[in-house]
Formats: C-alpha cells, sequence, structure tokens
C-alpha cells in the first residue's frame, strides 16, 4: 500500500519557511577548487537548531562536519546560501566584523583548547570581554574568576596553561567560551585530548549550559557523548542524513543512511487518521518524526484495542515487511496531534537489511519481540472479546 | 635533469620570494658596508697621498717680508734643496661686479708658470696660464665664486681702490686647504699683474723641497731651522714657518682616522647583519623542519640534509655578492671622490679593488655559512618523529602535553607581579600583555633583534653627542677668538690712532691692538725643535678665554713668559708650568719661562700667547700694530657682520690702509663647516646602521607573527578585529624600539666618549671634553618608534589579513 498523505519527499526539499531556530542553514553549498579540479564538501545543506538545543554533528574524517562547523562560526563562508546564525546573515560581514561578532555570538571550544601560552588562565578567560569591550574594565577579572569557579578552577586562576592539566585547559577553554555569555556555544571534539574522566566533567558542564538556556553544537567521534545530547546530526559525503532514519537504524554505516535518506518519503497525517490498514498490503518502512501512532487490534463490532503506542524515533509496519502477508492491526495517528513520518519503500529497506546484517539481526529481533507482544494482546483481546477476534 | 633534492633548494629559493629577499639583504647590507669601507680605505690611502706627492708638495714653507729671486737661487744652489720657489701671496676682497656680497681670496703671484716646481697647479679649464691682469681661480675658489671663464672680478685693494682681472683658467692646487681648514681659497695671477694691485713686484713666501729625507718630521723640522736662519741672514724677516712630508697628505692622518671609524662600524653593520641572518635562517630551519622529517622518512641521511641547507645558505651568499659587490665598488669609488673632493686631491680612476673584492666574497659566503652553521645543524638532526608531530614549537598553543610542566621563574615572577597588582586593583589590558609577553618569547631572537637596533641607535645618539662636543670646543676655541670684528692693517699704526677712530663708530666698544711674533724653539742640545706662533693681546685683554689645561694664565708684569697650547707637548712630552723654553725672536735667543698651557686646535700649529707689553717691545712695536681687535655693544653674527662692513668704510674713508675687517665668528664657521664633514660621514653610517636595526625588527616581527598565525586566528575566533590584531603587532615592534632605546642610551656613553677621542685625537691631536645633547636621545626615541612602527605595519599587516581559516584549519 502506498501511503496517501504525503507532504514532501527529499530532505532537501524542506520549504525555508519551517528552517526557524537559532542556527539556520539554507541551501549552503561549499567548492574547494584545487588543482585537480572542483571538489563539493557541502552540497546544499538545509539545517535548523533551536535555542536550547544541545547537538552532536557526527560524521566521518572528510565528510564535511568540520566545513559545517566553520560555516556556523563563520571561519569558512559559503559558496552559495545563506548561514543565519541569531538572526544574523554572518556571510555579509567582513573579516574584522565577523571577529567582533563572533566574539560577542559564538563561544568556540577547541580539540586543542588554544589558549594563548602566554597569557594566565584568567587572563585567557578576561581576553574575550577586551576584545568585544563587554563588561566594565574592573568588572572583567571578577566575572572570569566566577567563569573559572563554575569550571573548578578558581585556584589555577593565575596560572599559565602549559602548567595545568589538559582536562583543566580545557575546561578553562569554555570559560573563555562563556566570558561574554554568548548564546550559542561551538565546540569541535571538546573532549578529543581528554581522558574519560575529564570528558565527562566536560559534557556535564555542557549540560548545565544547556540548562541555563545556551545552545550547544558539538562535533564528536564519540557515540557515548550523543547519548548525552539531544539531538545528533549525521553528516555523510556533503549531504545531512535524515535524523529520524539515523535515531530509527543507528547501526547501518554512514553512506547506507545516505543512501536511504535520499529515498526518504515524508508524510503527514492528522490525529486519528489510519496510516495502515488492518488486512492490507504494508510497502512501507515507516520511523516516526514527531508525534505519537496507536497500534490498534482493530474489531468489526466491538471497540478497538490499542496494544502499543510508538513515539518519535520509533518506527513500524517491519514485521509485515520481513514475514510478509498483510497487516495485523491498523496503525493510526495518536488523537492527541499530527504525527510526522518518513518512510522507506520496501524494496530500498529489504536490500538495506542484506547490506548491514547487525541491522537485520536486531530488526528480525525487534519482529520477534513485537510478534510475542502481538501474540499476547491477541490473548488478551480474544479473553476480551472472544471468538470474533479469534476467527480472524 | 636536476635532481629531486637540488630541485627542491631550487624551490626554497624562489618560491618564498620575501624570505629570500629578507636573507639576502641581510647578507648584502653586511657586504656592500664592508666593501664600500674596505674599498674607500684602499683608495684614498693609495690615491690621496700618491695625488699629494704628485703635486711636488713643500717640504718648507716660510712665511716672510719682501724678497727677491736672488734670495730663492741662494737656496736653490743649497745641498740639502732640490728645489726652491719665491712667490708672492696676499689676499684682497673679491666680488661679482655689481654683487654686494665680498669674499677673500689668497692672491698668489708666481713667476714662470710653465717651470713650476713646486705646489704644482692642474689645469682644470681654460688657460693655465695668466697673462697681466688675469686670473686663474683655484678649483676650491668656484665654491665661493661661482663665474665662468672670461668673466670679470672686481677685486678692492688695500686704498679702497677697485680692480677688474678677467678669470683665465681654473686649476688646482691640491696642497691648497692641506693642512689648514681655515685658508681661504686661491687665485693665481702673474707677477706683472702685481703693480695693477699696487702690491710689491716682490716675494714673501719661500717654498723649498729638500733634497733628501723629506719624509722625516725631524729633519724637516732642522733643515726648516737652518733655511729660516739663512732668510734672516739676507735681512728677511720670518714670520712663520711650516713643514709637510712629501710622501704624505698633511689631511692623511684625519682621513685614517675617520675611515677607521667607519671601517669599526662596518665590522658592527655586519655583525648585526650577521645577527639578522642567523634569526632567519633559523626561522626558516623551524619552518622546514617538517620538510626535513620526510625527507628523513624516505632515507635521507643527516649529512645529505645538512649538505642541502648548506648549499641554499652558499646559494643566499652568492646572490648577495651579485648584488652587494657591484655597489659596494661604486660605493666605495663614490665615497672616495667625496672625500677627494672635500679635501681637494685627485683619484686615479675606477677601479676593482682586489682587497675590498676578496673580503667581500668571505664575509658574503663565510659570515652566513658560519651564523647558518648551528640553525642547520640542529635542523638536520631533529628526528623523524618530532618533525612530523605537531610539537614543533613550544608556544604555538598546539602542544599536547600529557603532564603539565612546572612555569619557570620568570614565568612565577610575571604571575605573582599580574596577581599582586591585580590584588591592587591594577589590571592592564589583555591585549597589551600578550604584545608585552609576546616580546620576551622568543629571548634569543628579542636579544639579536635589540642589539642591532640598540647600536644603530647607541651610534646616532653618539654621533649627535660628538657633532655637540666638537661644536662645543669650537665654540670654546672661539673664546680665543672673542671680538666681534678683526681688523688687518697693511701697515703698523699706533694704537690711540686706530682706537679713536674705531670708537667713534656707533657700537664700538673697545679697540685693541694685538702683537704678533713668530719665535723658532730649541732643544736642549740646541737643535731646532719646532715654530711657535705667538699672540700678544694686551694683559688684561678680556678677548680672550683659555681654557686652561695647567698652570696660570698671563699676569701683569709677566715678562718673557708665554702660556703655550698643548701641541707643543709633541715637541716636549715632559713640559710643565714653570719650565723654561728657548725661543729664538727676531734673531735673539733667550729663555721664556712657561706659565700656563692651554687646550687649542693644534692644526694650526703651536700658538703660545704672550703680553703685548712685552713682545710689541722685542719685536719694536710699541704701541703699534698691524692687527685690531674691536668689542661691540652687540654680538650676534648679523650685527657683526654690519658692523665689520662700517668699520671697513670708515677706516678706509679715513686714510688707513686696511686689508680686511672680518667678522669673529666667520673663522668658527669656517671651522665647524669643516668638522661638520666629518660628522655627515659618521651620521651616514648611524643611519645605516639604524636601518639594519629596523630591518632586523621588520624581520623578526614577520617571522613572529608567521610563528603566531595560530594564535592570531584564536584571538579572531574570540572576537579581534583586525584593529586589534594589527595593533597587538605594532605595540609589540613599539615595545622593542622602546627597549632598545632604553638600551641606547646606555650604551651611547661609552661609544660617545670613543668616538669623541678617536675623532678628537684625529684633529686637535688631544682628546676634547665630552658634552651630551638631549638633541640626539630626542631624535633617536622618535626615529625609533617610527622605525618600530613601520617595521611592525607590513608584518601586521599580513597578520590582520591572516583569515581565520587559513590559521585554524581543522582536517
Amino acid at each position: 500500500m502506498r501511503p496517501t498523505m504525503v507532504t514532501s519527499a527529499a530532505s532537501q526539499d524542506i520549504p525555508l519557511d519551517s528552517l526557524q531556530g537559532m542556527i539556520q542553514m539554507r541551501q549552503v553549498i561549499k567548492t574547494f577548487k584545487n588543482a585537480a579540479g572542483e571538489f563539493r564538501v557541502l552540497k546544499g545543506l538545509n539545517l535548523s537548531i533551536k535555542g536550547g538545543e544541545f547537538v552532536a554533528i557526527v560524521g566521518k574524517s572528510g565528510s564535511g562536519k568540520s566545513t559545517l562547523l566553520n560555516m556556523i562560526t563563520g571561519i569558512d563562508f559559503p559558496t552559495s546560501g545563506q548561514v543565519i546564525v541569531n538572526g544574523v546573515d554572518i556571510h555579509k560581514m567582513n573579516e574584522s566584523q565577523r571577529a567582533l561578532w563572533r566574539g560577542r555570538n559564538l563561544g568556540i571550544v577547541f580539540q586543542f583548547f588554544q589558549l594563548l601560552p602566554m597569557l594566565s588562565l584568567l587572563e585567557n578567560v578576561m581576553l574575550p570581554m577586551d576584545y568585544v569591550e563587554m563588561y566594565d574594565f574592573d568588572q572583567r577579572p571578577k566575572r572570569a574568576m566566577e567563569l573559572l569557579k563554575i569550571v573548578g578552577l578558581e585556584k589555577q586562576a593565575n596560572k599559565l596553561p602549559v602548567a595545568v592539566s589538559t582536562g583543566q585547559q580545557q575546561s578553562a577553554a569554555i570559560a573563555r567560551a562563556l566570558a561574554t555569555d554568548p548564546p550559542i556555544i561551538v565546540a569541535d571534539e571538546p573532549t578529543g585530548n581528554l581522558d574519560s574522566r575529564s570528558a565527562s566533567y566536560i559534557i556535564d558542564l555542557f549540560d548545565q549550559l544547556v540548562h541555563q538556556g545556551k545552545t550547544i553544537a558539538m562535533v564528536t567521534h564519540d557515540p557515548s557523548l550523543t547519548e548525552r545530547t539531544s539531538r545528533t546530526i549525521v553528516i555523510s559525503d556533503g549531504e545531512l542524513i535524515d535524523e529520524t532514519l539515523a535515531h530509527a537504524l543507528p547501526l547501518l554505516k554512514h553512506h547506507q543512511m545516505l543512501e536511504a535518506t535520499r529515498l526518504l518519503e515524508h508524510l503527514s497525517f492528522q490525529p486519528n487518521t489510519n496510516i495502515i490498514h488492518k488486512d492490507t498490503h504494508v510497502d512501507y518502512f515507516y520511523m516516526i518524526t514527531s508525534g505519537e501512532v496507536e497500534v490498534v487490534l482493530c474489531g468489526k463490532k466491538k471497540r478497538d484495542v490499542s496494544v502499543a503506542r510508538l513515539s518519535a524515533g520509533q518506527f513500524f509496519g517491519e514485521v509485515e515487511l520481513l514475514r510478509g502477508g498483510k497487516s495485523i492491526a491498523c496503525v493510526r495517528a495518536a488523537p492527541e496531534g499530527p504525527v510526522e513520518l518518513v518512510a522507506l519503500p520496501r524494496q530500498q529497506f529489504i536490500s538495506l537489511l542484506g547490506e548491514s546484517p547487525l541491522t537485520a539481526d536486531t530488526i528480525a529481533y525487534l519482529v520477534q519481540q513485537r510478534i510475542e507482544e502481538n501474540r499476547s494482546a491477541d490473548r488478551r483481546s480474544r479473553r476480551w472479546f472472544g471468538k470474533e477476534v479469534d476467527s480472524e | 635533469m636536476m635532481r629531486p633534492r637540488w630541485r627542491k633548494i631550487f624551490h626554497d629559493l624562489i618560491d618564498n620570494k620575501m624570505r629570500t629577499l629578507l636573507v639576502v639583504f641581510s647578507i648584502a647590507v653586511g657586504v656592500f658596508s664592508i666593501g664600500v669601507i674596505a674599498g674607500t680605505y684602499v683608495i684614498i690611502s693609495n690615491d690621496m697621498s700618491a695625488s699629494y706627492a704628485a703635486n711636488q708638495p713643500m717640504n718648507v714653507e716660510l712665511r716672510t717680508g719682501s724678497f727677491d729671486s736672488t734670495l730663492v737661487d741662494t737656496l736653490q744652489n743649497l745641498r740639502t734643496v732640490q728645489a726652491a720657489e719665491g712667490r708672492r701671496v696676499f689676499n684682497l676682497r673679491v666680488r661679482i661686479p655689481g654683487n654686494k656680497l665680498w669674499t677673500t681670496f689668497d692672491l698668489v703671484a708666481i713667476q714662470d708658470y710653465s717651470n713650476i716646481e713646486i705646489n704644482l697647479l692642474r689645469p682644470l679649464q681654460g688657460s693655465s696660464i695668466p697673462a697681466s691682469k688675469q686670473v686663474l681661480l683655484e678649483k676650491k675658489a668656484l665654491e665661493n665664486l661661482n663665474v665662468p671663464i672670461g668673466s670679470e672680478l672686481e677685486f678692492q685693494l688695500a686704498n679702497g681702490t677697485l680692480k677688474k682681472m678677467t678669470v683665465a683658467g681654473i686649476v688646482q692646487d691640491q696642497t691648497s686647504g692641506a693642512g689648514d681648514f681655515l685658508a681661504p681659497p686661491l687665485a693665481f695671477i702673474s707677477m706683472d699683474t702685481l703693480k695693477y694691485l699696487a702690491q710689491p713686484e716682490s716675494f714673501n713666501r719661500m717654498y723649498v723641497i729638500l733634497a733628501q729625507n723629506g719624509d722625516d718630521p725631524s729633519y724637516l723640522n732642522e733643515l726648516a731651522a737652518n733655511l729660516k736662519d739663512k732668510v734672516e741672514k739676507n735681512n728677511v724677516v720670518v714670520y712663520r714657518t711650516r713643514t709637510a712630508r712629501s710622501d704624505r697628505h698633511p689631511m692623511a692622518s684625519i682621513v685614517e682616522a675617520v675611515i677607521g671609524i667607519l671601517g669599526a662600524m662596518g665590522v658592527l653593520i655586519l655583525f648585526l647583519s650577521s645577527s639578522l641572518i642567523a634569526n632567519t635562517l633559523s626561522a626558516l630551519l623551524n619552518q622546514h623542519k617538517r620538510h626535513i622529517g620526510v625527507m628523513k622518512l624516505v632515507g635521507g641521511s643527516q649529512g645529505q640534509v645538512f649538505g642541502m641547507y648548506i648549499v641554499l645558505i652558499l646559494a643566499f651568499g652568492l646572490i648577495a655578492l651579485l648584488l652587494a659587490v657591484p655597489l659596494g665598488g661604486q660605493g666605495a669609488y663614490a665615497l672616495s671622490a667625496f672625500i677627494a673632493d672635500k679635501l681637494n686631491f685627485n683619484l686615479t680612476g675606477y677601479r676593482i679593488v682586489p682587497f675590498a673584492l676578496l673580503i667581500q666574497v668571505v664575509i658574503g659566503l663565510a659570515v652566513p655559512l658560519l651564523v647558518g652553521l648551528l640553525p642547520v645543524l640542529n635542523g638536520s638532526r631533529v628526528t623523524v618523529q618530532r618533525a612530523l608531530s605537531n610539537d614543533l614549537t613550544q608556544d604555538t598553543g598546539t602542544k599536547r602535553e600529557v603532564s603539565p610542566r612546572p612555569e619557570s621563574a620568570f614565568e612565577k615572577f610575571r604571575q605573582r607581579l599580574m596577581a599582586g597588582l591585580a590584588r591592587r586593583g591594577i589590571h592592564l589590558p589583555r591585549p597589551l600583555l600578550i604584545s608585552l609577553r609576546n616580546t620576551f618569547r622568543r629571548k634569543g631572537r628579542l636579544a639579536l633583534t635589540l642589539f642591532t637596533l640598540t647600536m644603530g641607535g647607541a651610534i646616532f645618539i653618539a654621533v649627535f653627542n660628538v657633532q655637540f662636543s666638537l661644536n662645543q670646543y669650537i665654540e670654546q676655541i672661539g673664546k680665543y677668538f672673542i671680538a666681534d670684528v678683526t681688523l688687518d692693517f697693511d701697515t703698523p699704526y699706533r694704537l690711540k690712532d686706530v682706537e679713536l677712530a674705531g670708537l667713534r663708530v656707533p657700537g664700538v666698544q673697545a679697540v685693541e691692538g694685538w702683537a704678533y711674533a713668530s719665535a723658532e724653539v730649541f732643544n736642549n742640545d740646541h737643535t731646532a725643535a719646532g715654530n711657535v706662533t705667538i699672540l700678544a693681546p694686551p694683559v688684561e685683554s678680556r678677548l680672550v678665554e683659555p681654557i686652561l689645561v695647567s698652570g696660570r694664565w698671563l699676569q701683569p708684569g709677566d715678562e718673557r713668559a708665554i702660556a703655550v697650547s698643548e701641541s707643543i707637548l709633541g715637541l716636549f712630552p715632559d713640559l710643565k708650568p714653570g719650565d723654561n723654553l728657548h725661543l729664538k725672536i727676531n734673531g735673539k735667543e733667550a729663555d721664556w719661562i712657561v706659565v700656563g698651557l692651554f687646550q687649542f686646535v693644534n692644526q694650526e700649529g703651536t700658538i703660545a700667547y704672550g703680553t703685548y707689553e712685552y713682545i710689541s717691545r722685542l719685536t719694536h712695536m710699541a704701541n703699534r700694530s698691524f692687527s685690531f681687535r674691536v668689542v661691540t655693544t652687540d654680538h650676534s653674527p648679523e650685527y657683526q657682520q654690519a658692523i665689520s662692513e662700517e668699520l671697513d668704510a670708515y677706516y678706509r674713508s679715513q686714510g688707513f690702509h686696511l686689508r680686511e675687517a672680518r667678522t669673529g665668528l666667520s673663522t668658527l664657521k669656517t671651522a665647524s663647516e669643516s668638522l661638520n664633514i666629518l660628522v655627515i660621514f659618521l651620521l651616514i653610517m648611524a643611519v645605516l646602521t639604524a636601518l639594519v636595526g629596523s630591518m632586523g625588527l621588520a624581520g623578526s616581527m614577520s617571522m613572529n607573527v608567521l610563528e603566531r598565525t595560530r594564535e592570531i586566528g584564536i584571538m579572531r575566533s574570540i572576537g579581534a578585529g583586525n584593529r586589534a590584531i594589527t595593533s597587538m603587532v605594532i605595540v609589540e615592534g613599539v615595545l622593542i624600539g622602546s627597549i632598545s632605546w632604553l638600551i641606547g642610551v646606555l650604551v651611547s656613553f661609552p661609544i660617545t666618549y670613543m668616538l669623541s677621542s678617536i675623532i678628537s685625537v684625529a684633529i686637535f691631536q688631544s682628546p676634547i671634553p665630552v658634552h651630551f645633547t638631549f638633541e640626539g636621545f630626542g631624535m633617536w626615541l622618535l626615529l625609533v618608534l617610527a622605525l618600530s612602527v613601520v617595521a611592525s605595519l607590513l608584518p601586521a599587516r599580513n597578520a590582520a589579513r591572516l583569515t581565520i581559516r587559513e590559521v585554524l584549519a581543522y582536517e
């Protein structure tokens, strides 16, 4: 069965109006030229990060994640497209204006800390305030000391970077990133050079900052960190992978995700609208982007019985796709609100599982579980509704 | 086909043109300076004396009363004399007809122009033999009166009448001015013209070339005394005797001293340029460590890598030689020509000086090799692991340290200081702190840069101090010439007559008559030691304020007593006040007591002061004099000039045979102008040193910026705009400039003493008191600040132009 309420196809076609937030990228293309020719690193990215989000950006080496970060920080400029950060089209400024703007709006945390070696930790933290002329001159040391206290470095404040551990240097770099109280923190592998204890401390710090309302975009390779972020953006070969797909099928390789992303169909259903009818063929693997769906055993005469409720990040349709046959239950948008879905056609889903045995095993295990759940639900239903259900 | 490793060296040379230029220029500056100085030294020391000797200069000059050719023949026939020649020398005022400005020329009448044997004249333009009422101008005279051949000049005789003569030609007398800063320019006439100029047709100068030993000063003195005797026995008064070696230009010692100083500065510039080379090469090797790592990784041995960079350095040296050798040769010839022109001698022509060439080649190749050896050795020793890791520099901020290192004592002190200041509520702006601390990060580089700038500055300041000291000294010497106007008459006049006439001119306060005598000094064994000119002002005269070295000045009642200039110590090293000198004045020998020794410009020979009261009696000129000093109410040069003209006119109108009325300051002016030539030389070298210094600063700042690109990127990422980055670099440059100024001020003191001593001994034969002037300190401060800003501008601009993407590449 083909879904009837398709609202859009590929992710690249999302209307720009819907891209609202603290960081917005619109059709961003970045092309590098060298002797070998042109090389497109970002292929028309659209991205929106809302205020207060803690976003992890992941991707393999060379996928374009650092270029993406450079676009957000204004370190690099797009070949075409727009980057709007905190309401400002940052590439309309010149380098010097952008530096000043960056000082006020972005706190950057680097992998190698990048503290200035000739300044003490305290002075390093005060420096951005000096550059952008924020806070009274006499207030700056006090504020810098408070920030160092937050990151637990008040006792090391007057030491030079070389005299403290790498974890402490990164903490100081975070304090520096917070110096001008910017709404956005951008971090490039902030824990890449830290031991696990220091890394955990830094992520705790980030958590606190997000709770205080900061927006954090962080490039990382560490899967344990992505678990702690509110959102994960995966980039592969200069394109963003659909976040719902990445969340639903995390064991796929990035290039497989990208292939799948390109084939996804975007669907939207109003509350209580049926997505899958009972006894019909299912041709799609559905993943929930937002909203909830109900899995319902539909009785012909009696009331329907809801056997499961699935929310964003979960998926359905896999049982029918893997086992063949018709659907054994209805799936419909929950009555509380509309639901957004992405749907992968049967053929591509099957071939993906063929390419990714790990994913196939996981899905098979899930199918088994769901069938078990359905059976027990079926038994319950038979006890409640008698032969009618049983006869089906 | 070129091997890959040599191709790499070739690319290292041509790919980074700015760096190659910097290294080549650093080498070339030193090679050029040494080339100029060595070349000049060789050219001048060969040509100056050769050119002088070729001119057949006199060994003995006697300034006498009138004599005729009989006396010349008498001397000519002496066994000890090779050639003798009589001339008449007198001075007249001269001007271009219709022009108001007068200048004074020494007119020299020569008997036979086609047969001159002494002080030869070199024809330059027009005729070389003046006909009657014609005049030949000496080359130097053109500086005062630049007139073409054929034009007329107006001469004023003692009685005020004006006579016109035509300029027939330009000649050069290389002996003119040699040994006498203050001599007026020369003009040559024939004996026939003397009558036209109301001069007696006789000689008053005897020039002699000795038959042998013309280069032996003591023999010269002895023979000069004999000749003087001979002349006096012929009833001719000898006013003054002067001797000169024939193999050596009288100014040779001064010029050699100056070239010596220039040489010292050249060596210094070489030093400075080598520190510049060292700086640039170690930065280059630092940048190339990764290349070295790769070369070693693919099998390059340490020796091969070492060899490659040595070849690179030699290539830098060769390019620098190609630039600096021809320029140095031209520079040497230009400087020699300048000196030759100033001292009125001729060069034998442009030539390549093999000695200078050899020195240049050795320096151009050896110095870079020597200073580059250590960086190259260190660079070639770098391990592959270190070379290919990020851990190349100590302070780029990229260092991955597993464990923190303890802060150095300096860092701890700095942090404690800052914390202490912070406790008192004093916080320096961080951008300023960065500049401050950046300044001290590369201490070796800072030391080299400071050394260059400091030495340049110290020499600059010292040159000003030396010039000031010389001027002060000249001013002091001026205290022997305090009179506002000096009047010289052709015949002696009664003191009262001249005084009464003078006092009638408004503005004249006093008129003093001075006596003169020429004395011969004898050694204890009664051999002639030398000559002394005795000036004799009235004992109460206030027109002499001597700089006494020892003893006292003359007092009323002093008889057979003199105060002598220090140069007498050259003849009698142990002479002290209270000792006697055996003198012969006007044919009368006697012992004279030396009451004191005073300082004076020794170029004019030894002078002594006696009392008018005694000397005038001794010379039979009691109450009379040829020479008078006038004191006026106003001592400004303009007033002196005006009143000297007024006095000139007035005395002539009253029938006095006035030869010349000249202002007191004109002597001083001529003297200081001559010294200024020396100062200009020194200043050129000082500015050159300063330029090398600022080049060093520019190089250092460029290297600093290059090494700190990542830090600049970080600053940009946290909000530093163009202005912040630019000012950070400039402030660092200015800080280095200011530090160099401070040290330069301290170093300038010993350098001032050293320079002043070398120059004053060369000119005055004795050290002069050193004075310091704020002018040099102030000017150098302004200059070094300006140079620092200029030197930092380009690196600062480059720093500001670095985009953050270039410096903070992520992948």
